[in-house]
């Protein structure tokens, strides 16, 4: 079914993407729209004193100015909003909590109006202490940025558990504990330990983030760019106290996600200065206040591994701080996802995680693609490595013992299946001809040479949403159209012409004919959202089902027409006819018509069914496995720290690939983005300040950083799931990288990026070991 | 303000519009020509890649009053019934995923084989490493501009007939 010709396939809607006509978020307008802008926060945590707007409303062309004391005494809204807890106010209201915190919206009939009443706005404020590092705001005694023990502070939103700590910032305590820790490092006989640290980084989506927001009447009609519509109107409905069936939210293609346009983001600005004025209004933000709205959290961890002296991996402790910036968004998720993600795809016996989200007065952080699971590797899989070299094991063998099999239990109590780890690494090691003296320790003269190669490993398991719900629907009408009505968004995985071809490959009438519209919460049926690597998955799942609901609906309604039984009836090309008598051949419609119907439809609703105990932090962590695994060869310049990536191989587990061309460019373009990770992604802040916030000083990989030579294998199996492939393997790059350098160097890098400042110390610090 | 003529896709317009316009912005407001596209605003990321007599320019840095006289092309000019033969590549090749930086890329493209007809893959990267895509779609783009220099190569007149 999949390894077929049928699944290379163009996309549906190629004429336009190649002649400019895909209109994306920021093109779209409105007539008599008006146009947003905020004043943002200089301060990364300080009192508002007061606010004088006078001079700026006097500026012809400005319509309305608010602030979150105007929102405040609007007792017809409730002003907080976010995916797991409610703690963003739509304008700061008494304080600022981050540099960029937007703290007064102006609404103008132009852009260059709203901008100019920005410099006429002025903001007292009182100075607090700011906390900028994940492990110091997390003690007790830093200077609290939310009161988390308020009641109304927790939302209802998540689907798990959260416990914050008291007193503290730490808004998600996940912890988990399997067997006995102390116990597992006792029986022992080597261990290792590290601490690790991974910096802020930003999605960089070429097209930044835009909404456009009206109210008729009582409804609330916007067009936003979001991955996530359905989670937004909850929390718009939250907002204005509204049913959510008041709030429509369209969306139209997106020109990149990554996790930046999930969850709520512009809406509540625009919407409420949307219902003040009356008229439609827009709010979009420019590049440098992309790197102000949300990020990818920074990671500090301490991990510790226990080993048999014959490499059994018998105890395993982590102690993760996630930086979740300002407001939560859904960093007490993130911070769980890392916990069970920092086991990594092995038995272990004893294992024990605490793992903190924690509040920074930095802009917030929340889904980035690789989901927590790129932190946790960087100090997983860099430790395995290391106890490695210290038993004497090849890291490939040493991985190979402990590695996850169909069968085995998780530590979260599940038990896997369909476990392809270990083909997923022999296929990444395979391509960099791993062999012996790749992992043995090697000796230099105390100069090092000019030049040195190595290569590295790395394995990981990614979980993807559970519990999660997709339905999908799809019409035929007396015409012969065909729509198909589901809401996953377009954010450049080709997801349009891929669940096209889920239908087509149940009715079997061509994907370039089966119409996929812009999802409208109006109109199409629920989806969680588009996120996780869920949605070929779920949405395919939800497809492939009700295509099949409308094809038997078909096949009843043929039976009759042609007075046979449904065994007897075959799909083909859009048309239906008795099996072997191409002159009963008739259109699809034609059905339809003979029964007086204008329309027939299939419905659908998949579910996944999992979740965490938010006590013990065990139950169904993910329905089934994101899995990976990469070989990479390095050269290291040890006059500059440069680094070539000359071979970078990802083998990726598919289970089944819907459209060839489309799988290879996701998986590639998620093994750039960690090549970015790996060298020179990083968010810089001063004092709580962002100092990187263009694209020329914040570099994202171009032509020139591709490895010189990358390859992968898409594993696929018969009668296997469909596996989101879109993230599995960024997080496997920047370690593999990393332990590519420690088998060059025997030194081991622990913060990311790789500069080559961090490389060329490394390098020292291998040269004076070696004298 | 000025008042002046621009020449796009092949059509003379007279406009008047204020000295401080970008050429991206007269293109996508005044125009409608949404292919091309900001990111950056500081003529890094070629997504407001433009042909400017056949050359690619960062139409967010030029300002729209030093386009006149000269030949503006955009995406949208490309294809007449038919896709221009890099454009077909880019299908073909699926060079593209969210395709935002897409017409962009193509443009860029084309200066590069009207340039360099036969490139080779570092002559490829050398060349659009201005232009940037965040979905990582360079392998099948330098698939495609290979596909495309090679139709292009083969649709050429043979010189000595």
């Amino acid at each position: 079914m999949s390894l077929t010709a049928k699944n290379r396939v163009p996309m549906a809607d190629s004429w336009e993407r190649v002649t400019g006509h895909i209109a994306y978020s920021e093109d779209q307008k409105t007539a008599g729209m008006l146009h947003c802008k905020v004043v943002r926060s200089p301060y990364a945590h300080a009192r508002i004193l007061e606010i004088d707007t006078s001079e700026a409303k006097a500026l012809s062309g400005v319509i309305t100015i608010l602030t979150g004391q105007d929102l405040l005494a609007d007792k017809s809204m409730n002003p907080y909003y976010g995916p797991q807890i409610k703690d963003q106010p739509i304008l700061a209201i008494d304080r600022v909590r981050f540099v960029g915190d937007p703290v007064v919206a102006v609404v103008a009939t132009s852009v260059d109006i709203a901008a100019k009443a920005l410099n006429l706005i002025y903001v007292d404020y009182e100075e607090l202490d700011a906390s900028f590092n994940e492990v110091e705001a997390a003690q007790q005694g830093a200077t609290l940025i939310h009161d988390v023990s308020h009641k109304d502070f927790l939302g209802s939103n998540a689907y798990f558990g959260i416990r914050p700590i008291p007193n503290t910032n730490v808004c998600n305590h996940y912890q988990m504990r399997h067997g006995d820790i102390e116990a597992g490092f006792s029986q022992a006989d080597v261990i290792v330990e590290g601490e690790f640290s991974t910096p802020t980084a930003a999605h960089v989506p070429m097209e930044g983030h835009a909404v456009i927001a009206q109210f008729e009447g009582e409804h609330l009609r916007l067009m936003s760019g979001t991955q996530s519509p359905f989670t937004v109107r909850n929390d718009l409905a939250g907002v204005f106290n509204l049913d959510p069936e008041q709030i429509s939210i369209t969306v139209p293609r997106l020109g990149g996600g990554f996790g930046s346009k999930l969850f709520t983001r512009l809406e509540p600005i625009a919407a409420i200065m949307a219902k003040v004025t009356q008229k439609p209004v827009r709010f979009a933000l420019e590049r440098d206040e992309e790197f102000l709205t949300i990020n990818r959290h920074p990671v500090s961890s301490k991990m510790k591994l226990g080993f048999k002296q014959d490499g059994t991996l018998v105890a395993k402790q982590a102690e993760l701080y996630y930086g979740t910036g300002a407001y939560a968004d859904c960093g007490p998720n993130v911070a769980l996802k890392g916990g069970y993600g920092s086991i990594g795809p092995y038995r272990i016996e004893h294992f024990a995680v605490d793992s903190y989200c924690v509040y920074t007065n930095l802009p917030p952080n929340g889904a980035y693609r690789g989901y927590a699971v790129t932190q946790v590797a960087w100090a997983s899989e860099a430790l395995m490595d290391d106890a490695a070299k210290k038993l004497g094991i090849d890291p490939l063998e040493l991985r190979l013992k402990n590695i996850l099999h169909s069968g085995d239990t998780f530590p979260t109590g599940e038990v896997m299946h369909d476990a392809q780890y270990e083909r997923c690494l022999k296929l990444a090691a395979n391509a960099v001809n791993w062999q012996e003296e790749d992992w043995q320790a090697r000796s230099y003269p105390a100069d090092l040479p000019d030049t040195i190669r190595a290569k590295g490993l790395a394995v990981i398991l990614k979980g993807t949403t559970t519990p999660s719900r997709s339905e999908a629907a799809i019409d035929l009408d007396a015409q012969g159209n065909v729509v198909l009505h589901m809401a996953t968004i377009d954010i450049g995985q080709g997801c349009r012409t891929a669940m096209a071809q889920c239908a087509s490959d149940v009715l079997d009438i061509p994907y370039d004919e089966i119409k996929v519209l812009d999802p409208d919460t109006a109109i199409t049926p629920f989806d969680n959202r588009t996120s996780s690597s869920r949605s070929a998955y779920m949405m395919g799942g939800a497809v492939t089902h009700a295509s099949s609901n409308l094809k038997h609906k078909l096949l009843d309604l043929a039976a009759e027409y042609f007075e046979v039984s449904k065994t007897d009836l075959e799909l083909s090309e859009g048309f239906i006819q008795v099996k072997g008598v191409p002159a009963t051949k008739k259109p699809l419609s034609e059905l339809l018509k003979h029964n007086k119907l204008d329309k027939l439809s299939g419905n659908a609703n998949y579910e996944n069914e999992g979740g965490l105990d938010p006590e013990t932090g065990r139950g169904i962590a993910s329905s089934h496995w994101h899995q990976g695994a990469v070989g990479v060869e390095i050269e290291i310049d040890t006059g500059t720290g440069f680094i070539r990536v000359l071979k970078c191989h990802p083998a990726i587990y598919a289970g089944r690939v819907i459209n060839q061309q489309a799988a290879e460019l996701q998986t590639d373009g998620s093994t750039i983005m960690g090549i970015g990770s790996s060298f020179f992604e990083e968010v810089v802040f001063s004092d709580g300040m962002v100092m990187n916030s263009n694209l020329s000083d914040y570099m994202i990989p171009s032509f020139l950083d591709l490895p010189e030579d990358l390859s992968h294998d898409l594993i696929e199996l018969p009668n296997a799931e469909i596996h989101g492939l879109g993230e599995t393997s960024l997080p496997l790059i920047p370690v593999a990288i990393g332990n590519a350098i420690a088998n060059a160097l025997g030194v081991r890098v622990t913060d990311l990026p790789l500069t080559p400042e961090r490389v060329l110390r490394a390098v020292r610090e291998a040269q004076g070991k070696n004298r | 303000m000025k008042t002046l003529t621009l020449n796009i896709n092949g059509k003379d317009e007279r406009l008047e519009l204020p000295v401080t316009a970008t050429l991206l912005e007269v293109l996508r407001s005044r125009f409608d020509l949404h292919g091309a596209r900001q990111t950056c605003g500081i003529g890094i990321c070629g997504a407001c890649t433009v042909l400017i007599d056949g050359e690619a320019m960062s139409s967010c840095l030029m300002l729209a009053v030093m386009a006149e006289g000269k030949t503006i092309e955009t995406i949208e000019g490309l294809a007449g019934d038919t896709l221009d033969p890099v454009q077909t590549a880019f299908v073909e090749e699926m060079g593209f995923q969210c395709s935002y930086c897409t017409p962009g890329m193509i443009l860029a493209s084309k200066a590069l084989l009207k340039e360099n007809p036969d490139p080779s893959v570092l002559d490829i990267k050398e060349y659009l490493a201005g232009n940037l895509c965040r979905c990582g779609s360079y392998q099948k783009i330098i698939s495609a501009v290979q596909l495309a220099a090679k139709t292009l190569q083969s649709e050429q007149p043979l010189v000595n007939k």
